[in-house]
């Protein structure tokens, strides 16, 4: 027998061997697929999943809100100073939104989700217009017009989002069918559309910072009262 | 009343112009921090007091509101804190806070700070840690679990908790940290038997700030077998078992792997040769160590030996030569150089005779070769003339060399086939050889001495004494060596004695032809015997008619040596066709008898030509 033969032979069963012993630990995960229309052999999104996903959504909304936040305010505003002084007037303002817990808990759950509808409907059109001129401007790199980009669509995304929670949580009879009716920008703010453009780009991107942390939290006030077993 | 007033503004101005009161030094605002996301404290450094009494004062103002307030409490959170309660904080709201500092000299504006209460939320440490040693099949592992700090209302979803553990044993230095999400419960694995280990917890907003790890908990894990180093165990343990078979089969092969890794390196390998005795000794003496009685053997099963390795020597003009390597070889080479008369013969081994004369080292027999060759060439059918021309070393050679054993004869094919005259049959050579091969590997391809005759060559004369011709029947006739008697005596027989069939095959005839040596007389002549066995007749009568040209029955053979020729044959009676033989033959100048001739004239009759020749060697 050839020395080399028996080399081949000994570490072909060592790779057994191995192999043998890592493949009784590997564990696979069937994901089910998810169905929207109720199909056989899929798994239904039950409230709690919509839930789930729109916190999440906003979740990720919100951080990179933050990173671009901190970027502008690295790159434009080094003194902490000179920030204090800039009138941070956000044009969502006017919505009224509650600023604590207990005001939180003591709107009613169409309120709330009112409000939050509300806030992303006002957003929509600023972030779109922020996106486009971050994408013409030479001091931004890609990375920043990237996160924009991502900005913009994820608010027209959570809205959607927050409108089929809003829909099934109607469907459920959780909330009252007065939810849809606000959903139209120019009925929330019909004054404030010439506003925002005057918006300097870093105070936009402050607004919209607080205001997605504001949509996340009502998104978690609310799931947590209406479905308050699930991770609450 | 005045000058007192005045003097004691006097005094307060020298004091001021000493320098040891001032107004006071900038206060700074060190950090505000939320627990829970519904109050927050502010903390502030003072700057130095110059010297006198300081009052610290915190204002602030709301988002967008030109409002001024003053902190609402002092004291909740301890000295230069300012604690906002649960009506005076608004999240989403931006503070601006500034800290005045204020003796009777002046006062100081510290610098004004921002804060959002959503961003500086740091809660406390969890609470309630407890670390229990739960069991599983793999081995026990630790549960921790804790509960979030009373304040943070993660309840109703307002705020948003991560977790994060840490372990360690007793008296490591470095923790291990474990991400634990939004959970509440972790378990850790892979404990060490008996080991104390230590647990603490930290817990974290979404977005805000860690807390301080919890005060640490201690829990000891009982001894236990850890079931890993058993699974690991056992695989190393049967990993040994393979690896010690594995050694066991490759020691037992061990020749085989030092055969294939290291093929052995030819080299001369002569039974009973003493290097010393040959520098010291006289050659007689050396190559009388040389003999070894009982060789060639007669046994069936030498001859499968000395068959095995051997040179192959081709002319160079004619083709490359091939030379494998064999033991005879050298002996026969080594004998030849012992008799001084002759170079290239008493070879009795299964080498060419060229071969032989090259290890030997010596040119002549090449010279000689050539010439043989040559005049083989020259020879057709007229074996007579080519051997007239012959070398008788040659032919003694021819004679000697391809047989101490039997079936030695596979050179002879290999050294006289690239001859253009007898590449006509290409086939002979290999048939001879195949025959020869077969003769050698039964005992009762070979008659018994009784039944043929012998050529004996006393050895240690050399083949001076006695020469052997070989009558080539097509180009070349073979003798075989059957064995050397007791009295030194090397016992030839043709090659295709009857008596070496196999099959019918026997093809010695094709090309090929040997007789048997009947004596040596007294003229040191070779006496070759002309012999068909009746058993070999009887099988393939066929075969054996003398006129057939392939088949070669019957030659007489006989062998010149250097002083005389003379050729004896007896030829014996041929089937069929057969004649009676003479009784005596002319040896043919070279020593060989042609057989050739012979098949010409249909007779069982062999004419021999010899030659003297001079001494070689």
């Amino acid at each position: 027998l050839p020395s080399s033969f028996l080399c081949v032979t000994v570490s072909a069963v060592w790779v057994g061997l191995v192999c043998l012993l890592f493949y009784s630990r590997l564990v696979r995960v069937g994901a089910a697929p998810i169905c929207t229309n109720g199909q056989a052999g899929c798994h239904i999104l039950s409230l709690a999943d919509l839930f789930d996903r729109v916190i999440q959504h906003s979740a990720r909304m919100h951080g990179i809100s933050s990173d671009l936040h901190s970027e502008f305010e690295q790159y434009f505003f080094p003194s902490k100073n000179h920030i204090g002084r800039v009138n941070r007037i956000c044009h969502t303002s006017t919505i009224l939104t509650p600023n604590g817990k207990e005001n939180a808990q003591r709107l009613a759950r169409e309120e709330l989700t009112e409000v939050i509808l509300k806030l992303l409907v006002a957003w929509r059109d600023p972030l779109w217009h922020f996106q486009q001129s971050i994408a013409h401007h030479h001091d931004f790199n890609n990375f920043s017009s990237n996160k924009a980009l991502e900005m913009s669509d994820m608010v027209h995304e959570l809205r959607k989002g927050v409108e089929k929670v809003a829909e099934k949580m109607q469907m459920l009879g959780i909330i009252s069918n007065s939810v849809n009716s606000l959903t139209s920008p120019e009925a929330l703010i019909p004054s404030d559309r010439a506003e925002w453009r005057l918006m300097k780009d870093y105070v936009l991107l402050y607004c919209f910072r607080r205001d997605s942390n504001k949509v996340q939290n009502y998104l978690k006030i609310l799931k947590c009262r209406i479905i308050p077993q699930h991770e609450c | 009343s005045v000058y007192g007033v005045l003097l004691f503004l006097c005094l307060l101005d020298v004091y001021k112009i000493s320098g040891h009161f001032g107004p006071p030094g900038k206060p700074k605002l060190t950090s505000c921090r939320s627990p829970e996301k519904e109050t927050f404290t502010c903390w502030w450094e003072p700057g130095s007091d110059g010297g006198l009494p300081t009052t610290y004062a915190l204002y602030y103002r709301k988002e967008n509101s030109d409002a001024v307030y003053e902190c609402p409490d002092y004291h909740t959170a301890g000295e230069n804190s300012c604690f906002f309660n649960k009506n005076d904080t608004s999240i989403w709201v931006n503070y601006n806070i500034t800290v005045v500092a204020t003796n009777a000299l002046g006062s100081n504006f510290s610098d004004p700070v921002d804060v959002d209460v959503v961003y500086i939320v740091q809660p406390h440490t969890p609470e309630n840690v407890t670390v229990t040693v739960m069991e599983d099949k793999d081995g026990p592992f630790l549960r921790v679990s804790w509960e979030p700090p009373r304040k943070a209302d993660t309840r109703s979803g307002w705020i948003t908790l991560i977790y994060e553990l840490r372990v360690k044993l007793e008296g490591e230095e470095e923790w291990e940290e474990h991400r634990a999400g939004q959970q509440k419960m972790f378990n850790i694995f892979s404990l060490r038997s008996g080991g104390m280990y230590l647990v603490q917890v930290r817990c974290k907003p979404d977005h805000g700030f860690w807390s301080e790890w919890s005060s640490t908990t201690y829990i000891k894990v009982p001894d236990y077998f850890p079931r890993e180093t058993s699974v690991w165990i056992l695989i190393a343990v049967f990993s040994a078992f393979i690896f010690f078979i594995l050694t066991w089969i490759l020691n037992l092969k061990s020749n085989s792997v030092k055969h294939c890794l290291l093929p052995p390196v030819p080299g001369p390998k002569i039974k009973g040769f003493d290097k010393q005795l040959l520098k010291n000794g006289r050659s007689e003496e050396v190559f009388s160590a040389l003999v070894v009685p009982g060789f060639p053997p007669t046994t069936s099963s030498d001859c499968e030996d000395l068959l095995v390795e051997y040179l192959e020597v081709y002319t160079p003009e004619e083709q490359e030569l091939i030379l494998e390597e064999g033991k005879d070889l050298q002996e026969g080479c080594l004998k030849s150089k012992g008799s001084p008369s002759d170079s290239d013969s008493g070879r009795g081994s299964c080498d060419s005779h060229t071969l032989l004369m090259e290890k030997c080292g010596e040119g002549e027999g090449k010279e000689e070769k050539h010439q043989e060759r040559a005049q083989k060439g020259k020879r057709q059918q007229k074996h007579q003339t080519g051997w007239e021309e012959g070398d008788v070393s040659h032919t003694r050679e021819d004679v000697l060399s391809p047989d101490m054993s039997e079936g030695r004869v596979k050179t002879w094919p290999s050294v006289f086939s690239p001859l253009p005259q007898y590449s006509s049959r290409p086939l002979d050579h290999q048939g001879s050889l195949e025959t020869a091969r077969q003769l050698c590997l039964s005992d009762s391809l070979f008659p018994p001495p009784s039944t043929s005759s012998h050529l004996s060559y006393n050895a240690k004369e050399g083949l001076a004494a006695s020469g052997l011709q070989l009558p080539g029947f097509r180009s070349t006739e073979y003798v075989e060596v059957q064995r050397v008697n007791q009295e030194d005596m090397v016992i030839l027989q043709p090659l295709f004695s009857s008596s070496c069939q196999r099959d019918g095959h026997l093809q010695i005839g094709q090309g090929e032809d040997y007789s048997k040596v009947k004596g040596v007389d007294s003229g040191n002549m070779l006496l070759l015997q002309r012999e068909v066995e009746v058993k070999r007749e009887e099988e393939d009568g066929d075969r054996y008619s003398c006129d057939i040209q392939d088949r070669v029955t019957e030659s007489c053979y006989t062998t010149s040596t250097a002083a005389s020729s003379q050729v004896t044959g007896k030829p014996t009676s041929c089937a069929g066709t057969a004649m009676p033989v003479q009784e005596e033959m002319v040896l043919a100048a070279n020593g060989y008898v042609d057989a050739a001739t012979i098949r010409q004239q249909e007779m069982c009759q062999v004419r021999v030509e010899t030659k003297t020749h001079s001494n070689k060697g």
